[in-house]
């Protein structure tokens, strides 16, 4: 007898959760409630309440706010795209944050012995990639849990970033290095990259879809196209014309979106993504088919390791100085892979994105700032990160495929 | 009579430690005809189907392939022979879709970017889901709506057959099907035999190991039973019945060769 069973609300967002774009809709969503609260009702209500007000402040809003959230949230974003890699693997890397810590530290003492910042920024680059990396040969070779390696790598790394700073802090002035977070792209530059990449992003969308018609193919909807055009488009747009109408386009933004996209295309469109996601899936079908799931291990704890070592440059760039709270010993760590599970990457592998990953950051990174407007204490900044983390796990749980519950 | 066997091996031993799991067992499977192994737990069908995959290797015995003896010292071997063993587990990646199940671990890549590693050149995808589109064409899977579709959303019956569209993709002559229906309904099981008739029909040697009397007798045309790691006999299909098979199973034949237990 044939009948269609009701969907129930797991159900559907499972199903939705499994279309390209439909992953990005928890988060989205989240994002818009959170500015929606902050930006809207937490205003008016104010306003309503206190009779003394005489307009309508809305400062979270306000360029100047969105301008510093992105900046807030772009080391936060930085670690959590690596940390995107490791969680696609079903592995987990708590070392992050120790490992940004030790390269800021180490880029800090370099710069002030003398090296130039280019130079000492490549240095820290590799140092971070061979950090990552030991620990994925420890994880993939010897066997031992990633949740333990990388603990032991958290707690190693602190001490090892405390021994790099005995005094706990640092300024950093090298020019090279503070350029990163105080360059602006002109306005006008600005509009033309972001005109250059939605017309990129729409002709390859074409020209796919024109090759799929070629090959006999079956195409994509016209609606779901130009739907992800369009989105895309209005996300650029709205980004570049809100910070150019307070400064403008900062370089390290750019830089986080190059460095995204280029992980992103790897994760999604080459072999070696393709079998990082296999082994997130199922890591005994990649080993069956030839793939070489331990070198494919160490690869993305060294890609972490990287990501990590860019974070530090980035943080002691925007800050102009290495402390340890700012890294190592701060809320980065759970602050970054928070971002990448709120961004809808599965802590049980296999299923996430990087992009993800940056609008899990904005959450965030909005959160902590729409809290410090309203005069919250940090108490209330912690529970509160916590209740939507434990909202965004519980998605992913939810959502995981029905077949794969048992596992 | 019997076609001339692809695929054979004789006095296979096999031991785990003490355990003499294989003692001299001889098989053989032609192409164009569906094999079925039987026997009970423990009798040896998995250890012989692994030896045969190159998964185990055999402490004594050879092996034949189209009378050209060949050595199998491990899966490579096995697969580049064009043996390909489908697992009960099946060993998809539920996260994928079929197309890029079907291509895991040789991806095609685009051309004129030589310059890169081949692991970091850009995969065309669009190639992936046109093998994909004629592995599931040939074996006819009708149900299949795309090949775009997520693994983790397709039925049991569906799996099985992108799991053996998967192995024939691999230019393999050799099937070997391990308890493929056993999880499966009504429906579903008689989507995976469809799909293994196709297979003989498309002249591939298929070994189907199954506890399902059932099924066997309604797609295998020849019958062999192992018992405590020794031949009992081999049938053609047509000329037993599944009471015949199953005394052989549990009881051996009386003075048959094999069963020295």
């Amino acid at each position: 007898m044939p009948h269609e069973p009701a969907l129930s609300i797991a159900d559907r967002m499972r199903i939705m959760r499994q279309t390209r774009f439909g992953a990005f809709v928890p988060v989205l969503l989240a994002l818009a409630a959170i500015w929606g609260y902050f930006g809207l009702i937490a205003p008016l209500f104010e306003y309503w309440s206190d009779p003394a007000a005489d307009s309508i402040r809305f400062i979270f809003l306000s360029p100047r706010n969105i301008y510093n959230l992105f900046m807030q949230s772009a080391v936060i974003a930085t670690l959590a795209v690596g940390i995107t890699i490791v969680l696609l693997l079903g592995d987990i890397d708590l070392s992050a944050a120790a490992t940004a810590g030790v390269c800021a530290a180490l880029l800090g003492v370099l710069v002030l012995a003398g090296v130039p910042g280019w130079l000492a920024c490549l240095m820290v680059m590799v140092v971070g990639t061979v950090m990552g990396a030991a620990q994925g040969l420890l994880i993939a070779y010897v066997g031992i849990p990633s949740f333990v390696v990388t603990l032991a790598g958290l707690l190693g790394y602190q001490g090892l970033m405390q021994k790099i700073l005995p005094t706990g802090n640092l300024n950093v002035d090298d020019p090279f290095i503070r350029a990163i977070a105080r360059i602006l792209i002109p306005d006008m530059l600005g509009v033309v990259l972001a005109i250059g990449l939605v017309a990129l992003v729409a002709a390859s969308a074409l020209r796919r879809q024109s090759m799929r018609r070629a090959r006999g193919l079956e195409l994509d909807s016209r609606f779901a196209i130009w739907g992800q055009i369009g989105f895309f488009a209005a996300i650029t747009f709205a980004t570049v014309l809100t910070l150019n109408s307070y400064r403008a386009v900062p370089l390290m933004i750019v830089l986080l979106v190059a460095l995204t996209a280029l992980i992103g295309w790897i994760t999604t469109s080459t072999p070696f993504g393709r079998s990082v996601f296999a082994v997130g899936g199922n890591a005994e079908s990649a080993r069956r088919v030839g793939m070489k799931v331990n070198r494919i291990r160490v690869a993305a704890f060294g890609i972490v390791g990287l990501m990590a070592a860019i974070g530090g440059i980035f943080g002691a760039s925007r800050f102009g100085s290495v402390s340890y709270t700012a890294f190592a010993g701060g809320s980065l760590l759970l602050e970054s892979i928070g971002a990448a599970v709120i961004g809808g990457t599965s802590l049980f592998g296999g299923r996430g994105s990087v992009w993800n990953a940056i609008l899990g950051a904005l959450v965030i990174g909005s959160l902590g700032n729409g809290l410090d407007l309203s005069g919250a204490s940090s108490a209330d900044k912690l529970m509160f990160s916590g209740a939507i983390l434990l909202l965004a796990v519980a998605i992913d749980a939810v959502s995981r495929p029905a077949g794969a519950a048992g596992r | 009579m019997t076609p001339p066997p692809h695929l054979r091996v004789s006095g296979i031993h096999k031991r785990f430690g003490g355990l003499h799991a294989l003692r001299g067992v001889d098989f053989e499977v032609a192409r164009g005809e569906v094999m079925a192994l039987v026997g009970d737990n423990g009798a040896g069908k998995s250890t012989l189907m692994k030896v045969l995959a190159g998964a185990h290797l055999a402490d004594e015995g050879s092996f034949w392939l189209d009378d050209q003896q060949v050595q199998v010292n491990g899966p490579t071997d096995a697969a580049d022979l064009g043996i390909q063993i489908v697992y009960q587990d099946l060993a998809l990646c539920e996260n994928l879709d079929v197309s890029a199940n079907l291509s895991l671990g040789a991806e095609p890549v685009k051309a004129g970017f030589g310059f890169l590693p081949r692991f970091l050149r850009p995969i065309d995808d669009l190639e992936m889901e046109i093998k994909a589109q004629k592995a599931i064409d040939r074996l006819e899977v009708r149900t299949l709506k795309s090949v775009r579709s997520l693994v983790g959303g397709l039925s049991g019956g569906q799996r099985q057959a992108i799991a053996i569209a998967r192995a024939v993709g691999a230019e393999s002559s050799v099937v070997m099907l391990d308890e493929p229906t056993a999880a499966l309904g009504v429906a579903q099981t008689r989507q995976v035999l469809n799909v293994v008739r196709r297979l003989r029909d498309t002249n591939h040697a298929v070994v189907y190991i199954s506890h399902n009397m059932r099924d066997i007798f309604e797609i295998a045309d020849r019958i062999c039973v192992l018992r405590h790691g020794g031949n009992v006999a081999t049938w053609k299909t047509s000329e037993t019945t599944p009471d015949e098979i199953v005394v052989a199973m549990t009881r051996g034949l009386d003075g048959g060769q094999g069963n020295a237990a």
